[in-house]
């Protein structure tokens, strides 16, 4: 045909062979006509797994399919007297023959609906659990990028499909800034609602720890991605809120090479702080709400120790720092849940000097042992409701607990029994052996309220 | 001053809005108010869209060529970009304005799709360029005549063959669209009706012919079928516009005075995309293309009200002419396709060869202005084509801003 003049047709009757193929060589791939609406109106689990398709399906349609079209027009055409000249006699600006054309004619369609889903996904609303299968698709069509340069930008009319998968690739990066950047707003409080019972890890801690996690393990990508640290007006923002005056004046680590992602997660981890805080506040009882926070952190820090990647980025001074604060906060715990009950054992106040008796004051003692009683009985009442998810946590804090609570009873008993066994109703006050309050330490934490009462070895 | 009727136009919903030109509701900002300089702002929005439109409408000789669509869609950049000033610019941190402008982000995706399937429609013009160009090539004098241009050759049957196979097959393919025949929806069967046994003859011939191995004598368009409608089968233009104009009310003015203002702005952004998108619709091809949706009840107090009138008018009456009622869209430049291919089919209709020198003079001359047409598309659909691309980006980018400009939490809680 193109010998006797034809080109033209001969190029548009090829293109309209070639593309009811292409179109259905993309339909097997799986890939759907879907409108902007139609992809604006799917659950996010349903995008979810046709973006996993669609990477699929753009990798075989970018590296075989368009590639081999491709092939099969140059070879066809590549020797024919095809020319796109201009209709005008003066051929002036006459266009370079360009044997891509039937190609691009038969491929365009196809190309357009592949690149058009990713176009949707690019467009649609932010939210962070879209954070990840975005980069997905953002590298899948970054890699797809040089293939789609040789095989659409050599001509002009395929040229423009190049440059829209370079956009969409633009946009798709643009969204995990967003994102990153906006993570952190919600998570500034608003006015707080009831505790989480028993001081136990708060579902806000787990997803944003497993949030930060997931954003080391795209560390790469998302290296790339983020340029800017956490804008100062996100901070100062910070100041201007009612409910975080200090967070702005929150020193966050800043060393040298730090990568703007780095910063970006440091600074979700320290709102995320500063929430719990305010969390813990809500807790009548101070020595839950020390637990709770002890509890929190303690999962924050474990959680970056579990991940190299996220104990990189965040670097060991900030590390070292959530790990002060899980200490103190179990020191305050233990201090606050404590002090009192050990106060009954101590020595002070128990003698008396001059007088006949000069010794132990037989009501002062009675009543430690009255006061010991409730006080343990009320502790372990309230506590064993209390909870510490973390088993070696919980062992550790049971054993630390015991570590100073049984020696002490034990020394307070063999130096005092005898007074009290000498007077009448003993059994009123020496209520357990040191053996029983060990057994009744491992009821604490458990999550659950006790048996009415505090198991007895022995009676007496 | 029209005279103040009492009654709510927002009641009229079901009225033609032809005739609430003379409803007049109370302007949109309250005297009383101290006029601040967002108030200016916005209203100096209102006027800016008002003489915009003024100036295409100025323009009616070239209403809806390509040049002409070229500048309605650069008058909508300059407004929605006028728009995004007066919006980030003014501190308005109010609860109607947040679902203001979630209403107006629903309309804005709905143009999206639509961008995309006037890109094909764009593309579809092309592809009839093509065809054009082919019967215009065949036709062309050759550059050695230019010695002899008095006594240039005659046109040879071959020629003639030639360019009448390429304009059948345009006749096909623009008929073949089913749904995009004219605004009504009715099949277009009148187009070239002159000759159309002869043709519909000429096309079963040329179909033995041409037709590729394998194409069944029934499907004889098929082969041209597959260059059209890349959206799904239930895509609608009709149903797209709805989506963007439909439902699209006066704020009250009690939301115009919790917004600063910013309501009546949110507004008329709305409408005019749904003004930009309803005119597209009406030019340029696409699946199911229906002009029934219409803005309702638009008070006469915003100074783009007329305007916008005057448009739909003039784009209604152009699509109620005899010879465009049918038409796939409305473009100019489409017209003159169909003029011309029917020019030359009429002009080389039953053509005895040798051509008498009269009748080669006459389908020479009607050749000539195929090639110009030819020359006015290739020049104007491709930025044409380019505009639409990129009133696609400033309306992702628009509403990318607007998200993220919802999802902060405003000043002064």
């Amino acid at each position: 045909m193109a010998a006797a003049g034809y080109g033209r047709e001969c190029a548009q009757v090829y293109a309209s062979v070639r593309k009811p193929a292409v179109d259905a060589s993309l339909r097997r791939l799986g890939v759907e006509r879907l409108s902007i609406g139609d992809v604006q109106r799917l659950e996010w689990k349903a995008l979810e797994a046709k973006i996993r398709r669609w990477i699929r399906a753009a990798r075989a349609a970018g590296r075989g399919g368009f590639a081999s079209e491709r092939r099969l027009c140059f070879l066809i055409f590549h020797d024919l007297p095809i020319s796109n000249i201009t209709v005008t006699a003066a051929a002036t600006a006459a266009a370079p023959a360009t044997h891509d054309t039937p190609f691009a004619e038969a491929v365009k369609g196809a190309a357009l609906q592949l690149f058009g889903f990713a176009e949707a996904i690019s467009i649609g609303r932010r939210s962070p659990e879209k954070l990840f299968k975005i980069v997905d698709l953002h590298d899948a069509l970054s890699d797809l990028l040089p293939d789609v340069s040789d095989i659409f930008a050599a001509s002009k009319v395929a040229e423009s499909i190049y440059v829209q998968a370079a956009e969409i690739r633009s946009r798709l990066g643009a969204a995990p800034r967003g994102l990153l950047s906006d993570f952190a707003w919600p998570l500034l409080g608003g006015p707080t609602k009831a505790a989480v019972p028993g001081g136990t890890v708060h579902p806000l801690t787990r997803y944003v720890m497993n949030y930060s996690s997931l954003i080391s393990d795209y560390k790469v990508t998302l290296s790339e991605l983020i340029v800017s640290r956490p804008s100062a007006s996100a901070r100062l923002t910070a100041e201007g809120n009612e409910l975080a005056p200090s967070l702005a004046e929150l020193e966050l680590p800043e060393p040298e090479n730090q990568s703007p992602l780095a910063a970006h997660i440091i600074w979700i981890i320290a709102v995320l702080e500063h929430n719990l805080e305010s969390k813990a506040s809500l807790y009548k009882d101070t020595a839950l709400s020390h637990l709770f926070l002890m509890n929190n952190v303690y999962y924050i820090v474990h959680k970056v120790k579990d991940s190299p990647d996220l104990w990189n980025l965040i670097g060991d001074d900030y590390l070292k720092r959530l790990t002060g604060k899980f200490t103190m906060s179990a020191t305050n715990y233990q201090r606050s849940a404590w002090l009192k009950i050990l106060n009954c054992l101590r020595d002070e106040g128990l003698h008396v000097s001059g007088g006949f008796s000069s010794g132990i004051s037989k009501s002062a003692l009675r009543e430690r042992f009255r006061s010991f009683n409730a006080a343990f009985e009320e502790a372990h009442r309230v506590q064993s409701g209390w909870c510490v998810p973390d088993t070696q946590l919980r062992e550790e804090l049971r054993i630390s607990i015991s570590e100073k609570l049984v020696p002490a009873y034990r020394s307070f008993l063999g130096r005092f029994r005898h007074h009290i066994e000498n007077g009448k109703h003993p059994e009123l006050y020496i209520k357990y052996a040191a053996e029983d309050l060990e057994i009744a330490v491992n009821d604490f934490f458990e999550g659950v309220p006790p048996s009415p009462h505090i198991r007895r070895r022995s009676h007496g | 001053m029209p005279a103040t009727d009492s009654s709510s136009a927002a009641t009229s919903l079901g009225r033609s809005f032809l005739s609430l030109r003379r409803d007049h509701i109370p302007p949109p900002s309250s005297d009383h108010r101290a006029a601040s300089s967002s108030d200016l702002e916005i209203d100096a929005f209102h006027r800016h869209a008002a003489d915009l439109l003024l100036d295409l409408l100025s323009d009616s000789d070239d209403l809806l060529s390509l040049a002409w669509t070229r500048r309605l869609l650069d008058s909508f950049l300059i407004c929605l970009d006028e728009f995004r000033a007066v919006l980030f610019g003014v501190a308005a941190a109010h609860q109607p304005l947040d679902r203001l402008l979630l209403d107006f982000l629903d309309r804005a995706v709905k143009a999206l799709d639509l961008c995309n399937a006037l890109r094909d429609g764009l593309d579809l013009v092309r592809q009839w360029r093509k065809h054009l160009a082919i019967a215009a090539s065949a036709l062309a004098p050759s550059s050695s005549d230019h010695h002899h241009h008095q006594h240039a050759p005659l046109l040879g049957e071959g020629q003639i063959r030639r360019a009448r196979k390429a304009l059948t097959d345009l006749t096909i393919l623009m008929l073949d669209d089913k749904d995009a025949g004219g605004v009504v929806g009715q099949r277009n069967r009148s187009f070239g009706r002159a000759g159309s046994r002869d043709s519909h003859s000429h096309a079963h011939g040329h179909h033995r012919r041409s037709s590729s191995g394998g194409s069944s004598g029934s499907g004889s368009a098929s082969h041209l079928r597959s260059l059209s409608w890349s959206v799904s089968r239930t895509w609608s233009a009709t149903r797209q516009l709805q989506a963007i104009g439909g439902g699209l009310t006066v704020p009250r003015a009690h939301d115009i005075t919790a917004t600063g203002g910013l309501a009546s702005a949110v507004y008329t952004m709305a409408a005019l995309l749904f003004v930009v998108s309803w005119a597209l619709v009406a030019a340029i091809p696409c699946q199911d293309r229906g002009l029934q949706a219409h803005l309702t009840a638009v008070p006469r107090s915003f100074p783009w009200a007329g305007p916008v009138m005057t448009l739909f008018d003039r784009i209604l009456d152009e699509s109620k002419k005899k010879d465009r009622k049918h038409s796939c869209g409305l473009l100019k430049e489409i017209h003159q396709i169909e003029r011309c291919s029917r020019q030359l089919m009429e002009a080389t209709d039953a053509a005895e060869f040798p051509l008498a020198e009269e009748k080669d003079a006459e389908v020479k001359e009607a050749a000539l202005e195929l090639v110009q047409v030819c020359e006015s598309l290739k020049d104007g659909l491709d930025p044409l084509e380019r505009q639409v691309r990129e009133m696609f980006h400033r309306v992702v980018r628009t509403r990318t801003e607007i998200l993220d400009y919802l999802s902060r939490p405003h000043n002064a809680g």
